[in-house]
């Protein structure tokens, strides 16, 4: 089977089902989705046997035709995008909002983001990101309630700023080498003689993809498209576990492609420990659930960029391990937020109380999901936090960065557990099909937390060991680590006034493009001055 | 385009200059995707700029000395897309204009404030 099958059946299913509105209809797209899931896990299991594919559509030459490739790491995105929007379509089977045209939309997207994963030409992704972003800001009006149509304008406008740059960032590789091929440009560009050639693509090609992926200046967009008041909960769900991948899968491949000749690892370890910093401090300043996870989501990429900036091979996988952690635990923590907010009709922190009385699978699911991005023992956080750690060999500030990273984890979701606490006398019901998928992907983030090593083997053909005597030091640590926030939580939080400011800090639209142009700049400048 | 002082890149990135302080400076939400659609012409040049000189003819049929019809192909997309993101924005911005009455980025922000 083709690859462009990935990306071209979701649109058939999508059509197919668009002309008729039934319950039957969203049954006939989750029975098409699981059988696409199949076919995911087919073409997985056929790079592993075979090795790398690479096709081009319309049998023309390479760099001429429409090429994609799928390797390992692309090919396991491309099972997760699927599994995930499998869950998400089960888990909205008896949405009131759910017509045609969000089923059509929400398909849409499924294979637009697989075509990000397989592209491998530089054109084809920057079409495959323009037209997933302004599906994904339809996606987030969908309601079409005052507050999401500010937020939905706003993303689109700032990620289509950051696409022209990408755009014009290709214009320059085309003059350069004369191709968009990510698999031609790869062997052309170690044999660049002159680095100052490459300075201005390079520069505009990482300012558009941090964007993409929410790096520390450029990321004031994300909490406002995944957690916006009214978005569906599946669409955050996607959005914030899936979506931003893309941005940090486009990182880890415009980073390999231009290692020959700029190494900036350095820099970017310090951005992304300065995203993961700030990106907590925002979530614990909110008292909306969903903004609170949304900022977390934030921090979490900033572990990502940290881990593969590293310079090793355990950091580097490890984080890409992380980019699957985090993509089950975020998009099961924003559906369960998406339950509690319909359950008590308010997203504000200080007025929810007794969840876990009233709704207990729910709070199963949202503890071993905290459990899973907070890095407790035999969870899978732990484990990618884990090899992410073992690649800093040993060396103080990193170690005393990636605790302060751990801590800030640790403190919003203490302050996030505050919910489960205390009684209530009624007891919510739950449909079958929503507690089935928020216990799939809660039992999902358990069994890659025990088979990490397994897995991680059996995905990337990484070998990595954790001794049973590891763990017990790790219980230790996380122990501690969970006592300290504790104590910082009652005593320092709760008191302190910056907090209060930094909520009420918000980016208008000019300030958000001043960002995005200030760090190109900057950038800029900086390699400038290094070669 | 490549006669003289003045040539396609030049202006190309001269205009992307001008759409980059519209979108910079003006609160204005109409203005922002007028300033999206300079920035796209900017694009488009730039990418038709790329190996031309002006004895190139067409890449039309069977003939000698034509121009590079990479580009060319690459701009065709691009332009669909800038169509279809112009259509969204607008689109959108009515709606937005519909709820909060203003065209003003900074003052919708006010609102919306408010409004919570």
């Amino acid at each position: 089977m083709g690859l462009y099958w990935f990306i071209v059946l979701p649109l058939i299913i999508g059509l197919l089902f668009y002309f008729s509105h039934s319950y039957l209809t969203r049954v006939a797209v989750l029975v098409a989705q699981l059988a696409f899931f199949i076919l995911a896990l087919r073409n997985f299991w056929e790079v592993k046997q075979g090795g790398m594919k690479l096709e081009i559509v319309g049998g023309y030459d390479l760099g001429v035709g429409i090429a994609l490739k799928a390797d390992l790491f692309s090919s396991t995105m491309v099972v997760l995008t699927v599994f995930l929007f499998s869950c998400m379509l089960l888990y909205n089977l008896n949405k009131s909002y759910v017509n045609h045209l969000f089923l059509f939309l929400f398909v849409a997207l499924e294979g637009l983001i697989c075509g990000i994963f397989l592209s491998n030409d530089l054109f084809n992704i920057y079409v495959m990101i323009e037209v997933s972003t302004i599906i994904v800001s339809i996606l987030i009006i969908f309601k079409k309630d005052s507050q999401s149509i500010y937020d939905g304008i706003i993303y689109l406008f700032a990620n289509l700023t950051s696409m022209t740059l990408f755009l014009l960032g290709i214009g320059y590789i085309y003059k350069i080498f004369g191709t968009t091929d990510l698999a031609l440009l790869a062997q052309m560009i170690p044999l660049t003689t002159d680095g100052r050639t490459l300075i201005v693509p390079f520069a505009l090609l990482v300012t558009a993809v941090c964007l993409k992926s929410a790096i520390m200046p450029l990321f004031s967009w994300l909490p406002k498209a995944h957690g916006t008041a009214s978005a569906p909960s599946i669409v955050s769900a996607i959005l914030s576990g899936l979506y931003v991948k893309g941005g940090v899968y486009l990182f880890v491949r415009i980073f390999d492609l231009f290692m020959p000749v700029f190494d900036e690892a350095t820099i970017f370890m310090v951005f992304g420990f300065l995203t993961a910093v700030i990106g907590w401090v925002f979530a614990l300043s909110q008292r909306d659930i969903k903004l609170m996870l949304a900022y977390s989501t934030v921090s979490q990429i900033g572990v990502i960029v940290f881990g593969l900036s590293l310079n090793s091979t355990y950091g580097y996988w490890g984080a890409i391990y992380h980019i699957l952690n985090h993509a089950i635990f975020k998009s099961t923590l924003f559906l369960t937020a998406g339950i509690i907010v319909d359950e008590y009709h308010t997203r504000d922190i200080t007025k929810i109380s007794g969840v876990m009385a009233r709704m207990p699978y729910v709070s199963i699911a949202s503890i071993f999901a905290i459990l899973g991005i907070t890095g407790a023992p035999l969870f899978n956080g732990s484990f990618s936090k884990n090899l992410i750690e073992k690649g800093m060999s040993d060396s103080l500030v990193f170690e005393l960065a990636f605790f302060i990273i751990n801590i800030g984890t640790i403190l919003i979701f203490i302050k996030y557990g505050q919910i489960f606490k205390g009684s209530s006398a009624k007891k919510s019901h739950i449909r079958w099909n929503q507690k089935f998928v928020i216990m799939l992907l809660a039992l999902t983030c358990f069994l890659m937390g025990i088979f990490g090593p397994f897995l991680i083997e059996f995905l990337f053909g990484f070998e990595t060991t954790v001794s049973w005597s590891a763990y017990l030091t790790k219980f230790l640590i996380y122990g501690l680590t969970l006592a300290c926030g504790y104590l910082f939580y009652r005593v320092v939080y709760l008191k302190v006034r910056l907090f209060g400011y930094i909520q009420a800090m918000e980016l208008s639209f000019n300030e958000i493009i001043m960002a995005i142009f200030v760090f190109f700049t900057g950038f800029l400048i900086l390699l400038i001055l290094q070669t | 385009m490549n006669s003289g002082f003045l040539d396609g890149t030049l202006v190309a990135l001269a205009l992307f200059a001008i759409g980059v302080y519209g979108l910079l400076a003006r609160h204005n939400i109409i203005k922002t995707i007028m300033s999206f659609g300079i920035v796209q012409a900017a694009i488009i040049l730039f990418f038709l700029n790329i190996n031309y000189t002006l004895t190139l003819s067409p890449p039309i049929g069977d003939g000698s000395n034509m121009a590079d019809p990479f580009p060319q192909a690459l701009m065709i997309t691009a332009i669909v897309i800038g169509v279809a993101v112009t259509a969204v924005g607008l689109t959108m911005f009515m709606s937005l204009y519909h709820h909060y009455g203003s065209t003003n980025w900074v003052k919708i922000q006010k609102m919306r404030k408010e409004r919570k």
